[in-house]
């Protein structure tokens, strides 16, 4: 393949005053594989109409070439790939250095389309077609979609392509001013001068917005106010950022492109006052034609012109309704090139662009045709007022200036619209409004920083200003402006980016979607890249005339967030999730422990065979790491009544040195928590809760010494990770344990559900708990953190002549499925209440009051409640999936196996399962559903517990 | 029946802080630390070692009085019973009481004897080993918390010798504006200088998750980690 | 994301609090009967106006307060502790 390279000149003009341009240097970058040249400043689209390209892309599903139609950022025309990036605004992105651009799903090529695409397409692509195609028959659905795919008008993402950095961060300006135009200069200004700090935030690249095209004037008060703005340090300024969005108490998203050291940067400000400063965006015209590529708005000209210096055609005709297309028609001519103006003000107008691949001929409403390779229109603005609308202010139509404005009254006083979206008048006219804007946008953010900071502790100083009513700032007037978005007869695209002719609105009123809105998701109209901005009112305009009404009648579709197609990356963004670590995390991944997520905490699963595990436990010694085991340090002396409150047992007499076990249950009676509690002193006691319990546990508790009985003197502290926690269980527990510690653990000095303080391992402060989860002699041993590892490797080390090992989660949950302990949120769920989950003998009717006892009064005088039973199953090899259904002869659900794993200590299945009444006598069979369909029989057991159902083996 | 304890002879308490970096550790009283000193402009520093205790008690009165602070603010004790503690108003009449590395002992009881003599109703739980704590000190140390934490941190909202307690990159976390004396650049020459510095102080188990989304953030400001630039 | 006024913290983003529920006066369960217990349990106001709520400051301060909120336009009337 030959490589071209093509100049930087062939449509460059000489040197202006306001060109962004550097021509000083020169880069090269490809375009479909031809080197291209451009000059820093360059945006893609400028450098390549530089070289006189005219086809930037194909069009979504005719393939018609598409070229500039804005020159900015919705260009609909140039959106290309670059790189691995899709999408990317080719009128917006500037060129770099090595850029790969290419155009995007051009089939076969950008230059050669296939006729026989339209002939293709032509079956599908009638108004609506998504929903009148692709219907029947469903096996075709794959085909449909490789066909769709190919008229799909998007870039591809390699699936290896770069891994980029999004970044996130907050701010907190008193004034955000969304626009950096002479409006949004002026207000950032006169807001900062005030005392506010300020964010000014610009989507393109140098702040000025349409003075940065404009006459010697205009850049000379473009130049003012930038000095302004960079004279105050209370001004950040952000280009290339867009404010995406608008929610609640102004928080705002905003898109930071262009960084250093991110792909992009999402900032989260809060603002006191919004001054939305969008300006306004030309409308283009509909007649037939107007997508071919030398059909241009009026700013994309200027652009264009003043901006890159590139010429965009030799002959040109101007339709103009205001002042801006004149200033285009003077701007052409001053490059040299042949203008024909049609003055659009007194009722004379384009009907129709012809010529193949470009514009070559002009036909207007008079009948007249002439030549040009360029055709200009000025026909109309619109008011971006999407900010706006996300601020609950919809836009009202005034006919009178053919463009949708905002409703102040509707405004709340957050937010203040300044420049061309709020009004017109001169410039300096607008500035001086968009000053006394700035001015109470401070004032107003001040007070309300004032009424935040009264409440804040942090600043005991007060308020630094005082808190005052918002005043209304004067509103601009409107200048007039012919009504016009489309051309008699109707032809041409509404929609360019997705391809919605005016014909398809027609049609699609005609099919009975009348309202704007319907038509928006009929036919996809305002629904692509530049999100309505471009094309909603026209839309609107075609709505009103197909059902014979106004446009304030048909009203406009709802702006909603984002302002902006934004990247998923930058919505994304800097990942907060947050893990937890026990102290002996390190150990665990040294030992190659398989790593379970259990809620934020990562734990040992298992060393590698849980069943061996189990087995060591049963016959030896094991330890695990139980530090996640919520636990809560209880002080006061109405700890008692706080106990006797969330517990449905009785605590009143336990002993200094006892620990029970509880349970808790919420107000309707379903089980919420279980664990149990020591008592280390007169007043303090010590609670544990479940792994995934502790927050809601620590949670619940609080509410209830605070909204019910504050007057109660507790206090409850979170110690969960104060200590590290480690379970040794096993028969020859003692006696490993005993090697380490101070404490005496003779049966009769130290017996089954006590607590004692000691030493172990030389590390003082530590709570032993005899306790059994395993149903083996065991000792919980909750350590102070920092020595956590120091322990576990002491009693590794001291238990190697035992055979101590490690077990994890996993052999954890063998362990208790063979004593029948259940877990509280696998075993019950959100609505097991305590007597369905085997909790009678706790439940204490006979105490006055405890959370949940009406619901448990009246589930106890109620015999249809399910109950958690043992369930073995009669093939002893089957073990069936947890939540498997437990089914009737006639097919209904009665149950469904809660636990299940095969017992290494029995040999066989067990499980724990929820079945009707009914159903849950000892010996009942039942017939469980598979996961595979098989269905298998299981009996009820007698106990919960498969194994020592006496409890023998913990209490030696 | 127990049997009678057989003599195991182990190594000596190790304390480990919540936080382990790559890189070379020493002992220091008992605690295993990082060995390496980080002399960046933006430095996070392990200060895990440091004696951490919870108070409540009321908002206002008698507690408060001798603790020297309130919800929000924080005070230094340069002398009396709580000397060399920093106390942290961290709630209301919710207390954090820092004190130096290996003063658990005195620290506490003289917590515990400010409570007694109070008395109202009041309680004081150790939490040194159920805490992380670390300090960021830098110029870059607001812009950093800026991609982590919601909260304005502008002088007129979170002045220094302020606390808050809010989400930083999704943990509850204490955070302390605790500027530190710059004596290296102190253009006054009076101590006046000040350099940005912040404690952040969150559950033990979160508190390697806090510090590496830290470092993460830092990265583009330079941030180093490393042994804490004062002795505080 | 709204903010929301802690009393003792200040103004806050929402994402720190958990919304507890409608604020209401639980019955005494010693002589609530069944019906009116459930009442309580699962009835609730939902208006679209004006609400007395409680929430929880679970990134902040800890703790749980009350606030009239309207279910409109989230505007926030009074705040103050529960109890």
């Amino acid at each position: 393949m030959t490589r071209r390279t093509v100049g930087t000149g062939d449509c460059r003009l000489g040197s202006r005053p306001g060109e962004v341009i550097d021509r000083s240097r020169t880069l090269e970058f490809r375009w479909n594989g031809a080197v291209h040249r451009a000059h820093p400043g360059d945006t893609i689209a400028s450098a390549l109409a530089a070289a006189g390209v005219r086809v930037f892309s194909r069009s979504y599903k005719y393939h018609r070439p598409r070229g500039l139609l804005t020159a900015d950022i919705l260009d609909p025309g140039c959106l290309l790939q670059v790189g691995d990036e899709p999408n990317v605004r080719g009128a917006h992105r500037l060129a770099e250095a090595g850029m790969d651009v290419r155009s995007q799903n051009t089939w076969p090529s950008l230059r050669y389309d296939v006729k026989a695409v339209n002939q293709v397409a032509g079956r599908f692509l009638a108004t609506g077609f998504y929903y009148k195609t692709f219907i029947k028959p469903e096996r075709l659905w794959p085909a449909y979609e490789r066909v769709l795919r190919r008229f799909v008008h998007a870039g591809e993402v390699p699936p290896d392509g770069e891994q980029l950095y999004y970044d996130k961060r907050y701010a907190h300006p008193d004034v955000l001013v969304a626009g950096g135009g002479p409006a949004g200069m002026a207000a950032a200004v006169a807001a900062a001068r005030a005392g506010a700090t300020v964010m000014l935030v610009e989507q393109e690249h140098q702040l000025g917005g349409h003075l940065r095209w404009g006459d010697a004037d205009d850049l000379r008060v473009r130049a003012e106010l930038v000095a302004a703005v960079e004279a105050e340090p209370g001004i950040e300024v952000l280009t290339d950022s867009v404010v995406a969005a608008r929610y609640d108490d102004n928080w705002l998203a905003v898109v930071q492109r262009g960084l250093p050291h991110v792909a992009e940067r999402l900032v989260k400000a809060r603002a006191g006052t919004l001054v939305v400063a969008a300006g306004l965006i030309e409308r283009p015209y509909v007649f037939a034609g107007n997508d071919l590529p030398g059909v241009m708005l009026s700013t994309a000209v200027r652009r264009l012109l003043n901006l890159y210096s590139v010429r965009p055609g030799q002959r040109a005709v101007v339709v103009t309704a205001n002042p801006e297309g004149d200033a285009a028609a003077t701007d052409l001519r001053a490059a040299g090139v042949d203008v024909v103006e049609v003055d659009a003000r007194h009722g004379r107008t384009v009907v129709r662009a012809a010529g193949r691949g470009g514009v070559e001929a002009v036909e207007l409403s008079d009948g007249s045709r002439l030549d040009a390779d360029l055709l200009v229109t000025a026909t109309g603005w619109t008011a971006p007022t999407s900010l706006l609308n996300m601020s609950g202010s919809n836009p009202v139509y005034r006919p009178d200036a053919a463009r949708f404005v905002p409703d102040p009254a509707a405004t709340p006083d957050t937010v203040i619209a300044v420049g061309g979206i709020a009004g017109d008048g001169t410039l300096e006219e607008l500035v001086a409004h968009a000053e006394a804007a700035g001015r109470e946008a401070a004032a107003r953010a001040l007070s309300l920083a004032a009424a935040h900071a009264r409440i804040r502790p942090t600043s005991p100083g007060g308020a630094d200003a005082a808190e005052r009513a918002p005043e209304p700032v004067a509103p601009l007037g409107l200048r007039r402006h012919p009504e016009l978005f489309f051309a008699t007869p109707i032809g041409g695209f509404v929609d360019m980016s997705e391809d919605v002719s005016a014909k398809d609105i027609l049609t699609a009123v005609q099919e009975g979607y009348d309202s704007s809105e319907l038509v928006k998701r009929y036919t996809t109209a305002t629904m692509g890249p530049a999100q309505g901005k471009l094309e909603t009112v026209n839309t609107v305009a075609l709505v009103a005339h197909a059902t014979g009404s106004t446009i304030a009648e048909t009203g406009a579709t709802t702006w909603r967030p984002m302002y902006t197609p934004v990247t998923l990356g930058a919505l994304a963004g800097r990942r907060f999730e947050p893990v937890r670590h026990s102290p002996m995390q390190p150990w665990h991944e040294a030992h190659r422990a398989a790593p379970l997520v259990a809620g934020q905490w990562i734990r040992p699963e298992h060393y590698g065979d849980p069943a061996a595990e189990v087995r060591n436990v049963r016959a030896g010694v094991g330890i695990i790491d139980v530090t996640p085991i919520g636990k809560l340090d209880l002080q006061g002396p109405d700890v008692p009544k706080l106990l006797n409150l969330l517990y449905v047992n009785k605590w009143s007499q336990l002993g200094v040195g006892r620990v029970r076990y509880g349970v808790m249950c919420a107000d309707d009676g379903v089980v919420l928590d279980d664990g149990v509690t020591g008592r280390l002193g007169e007043h303090h006691y010590l609670m544990s809760t479940t792994s995934s319990g502790a927050g809601t546990v620590w949670e619940w508790a609080e509410n209830w010494l605070q909204t019910e009985h504050p007057d109660w003197r507790v206090h409850i502290t979170p110690v969960t990770t104060a200590f590290a926690s480690i379970n040794v269980a096993g028969p020859r527990s003692r006696e490993l344990l005993a090697r380490l510690t101070d404490v005496d653990l003779a049966n009769e000095a130290f017996g089954y559900m006590n607590v004692r303080t000691g030493t172990i391992a030389g590390v003082a402060d530590c709570v032993l708990w005899r306790i059994g989860f395993t149903g083996e002699l065991s000792y919980e041993l909750h350590v102070p953190a920092s020595y956590g590892l120091h322990v576990w490797e002491s009693l590794m080390a001291a238990g190697a002549d035992l055979g101590v090992a490690p077990f994890g989660v996993e052999a954890q949950r063998i362990l208790r499925l063979e004593k029948g302990h259940l877990i509280v949120g696998q075993d019950t769920d959100g609505l097991t209440k305590a007597y369905s989950a085997g909790l009678a003998w706790a439940v204490k009717l006979d105490k006055p009051d405890f959370v949940g006892k009406p619901e448990l009064q009246w589930q106890s005088e109620h015999d249809d409640h399910p109950r958690l039973v043992g369930l073995q199953p009669l093939d002893p090899t089957v073990v069936p999936e947890e939540a498997s259904q437990i089914i009737s002869d006639g097919g209904h659900i009665v149950g469904r196996i809660t636990s299940s794993r095969m017992s290494p200590t029995l040999g066989r299945s067990i499980c724990l399962g929820q079945v009707d009444a009914h159903l849950a006598d000892a010996g009942t069979r039942l017939t469980v559903r598979l996961r595979d369909g098989r269905d298998t029989l299981v009996e009820v057991m007698a106990e919960h517990a498969h194994f020592d159902p006496e409890g023998e083996r913990q209490r030696v | 029946m127990s049997e009678p304890a057989a003599a195991v002879s182990t190594a000596p308490p190790v304390a480990r802080t919540a936080l382990a970096f790559p890189g070379p550790r020493r002992i220091v009283d008992g605690w295993e630390l990082t060995a390496r000193h980080a002399t960046g402009d933006l430095v996070l520093a392990d200060l895990g070692p440091l004696v951490k205790l919870t108070v409540r008690g009321p908002a206002e009165g008698a507690v408060r009085a001798a603790l020297g602070t309130g919800f929000g603010r924080t005070a230094r004790h340069d002398e009396g019973a709580l000397a060399g503690a920093l106390v942290v108003g961290a709630g209301p009449g919710e207390w954090l009481v820092l004190g130096p590395a290996g003063t658990g002992g005195e620290l506490l009881a003289a917590t515990r004897a400010v409570v007694a003599d109070s008395g109202e109703f009041a309680s004081v739980v150790d939490v040194t080993h159920g805490r992380a704590l670390v300090r960021l000190t830098g110029a870059a140390a607001p812009a950093l918390l800026a991609k982590v934490c919601a909260i304005d941190l502008a002088d007129r909202v979170v002045p220094d010798g302020s606390a808050f307690r809010s989400s930083v990159a999704r943990v509850v976390t204490d955070v302390v504006r605790d500027d530190i004396r710059d004596e290296l650049d102190d253009p006054a020459g009076d101590g006046t200088a000040r350099t940005r510095s912040y404690l952040l102080h969150c559950e033990r188990s979160s508190g390697q998750y806090l510090a590496d989304a830290l470092v993460d953030a830092g990265t583009e400001y330079g941030i180093e980690v490393g042994a804490p630039p004062s002795a505080r | 994301m709204m903010l929301l006024p802690c009393p003792n913290c200040g103004a806050r983003n929402v994402s720190e609090f958990r919304y507890v529920g409608e604020a209401k006066t639980r019955p005494d369960p010693t002589t609530a009967t069944p019906q009116e217990w459930r009442r309580h349990l699962y009835l609730h106001r939902n208006p679209a106006g004006w609400t007395r709520e409680t929430w929880y400051h679970g990134s902040g301060c800890r703790r749980y307060f009350a606030i009239e909120r309207n279910t409109v336009d989230n505007a926030v009337r009074t705040a103050g502790a529960t109890s």
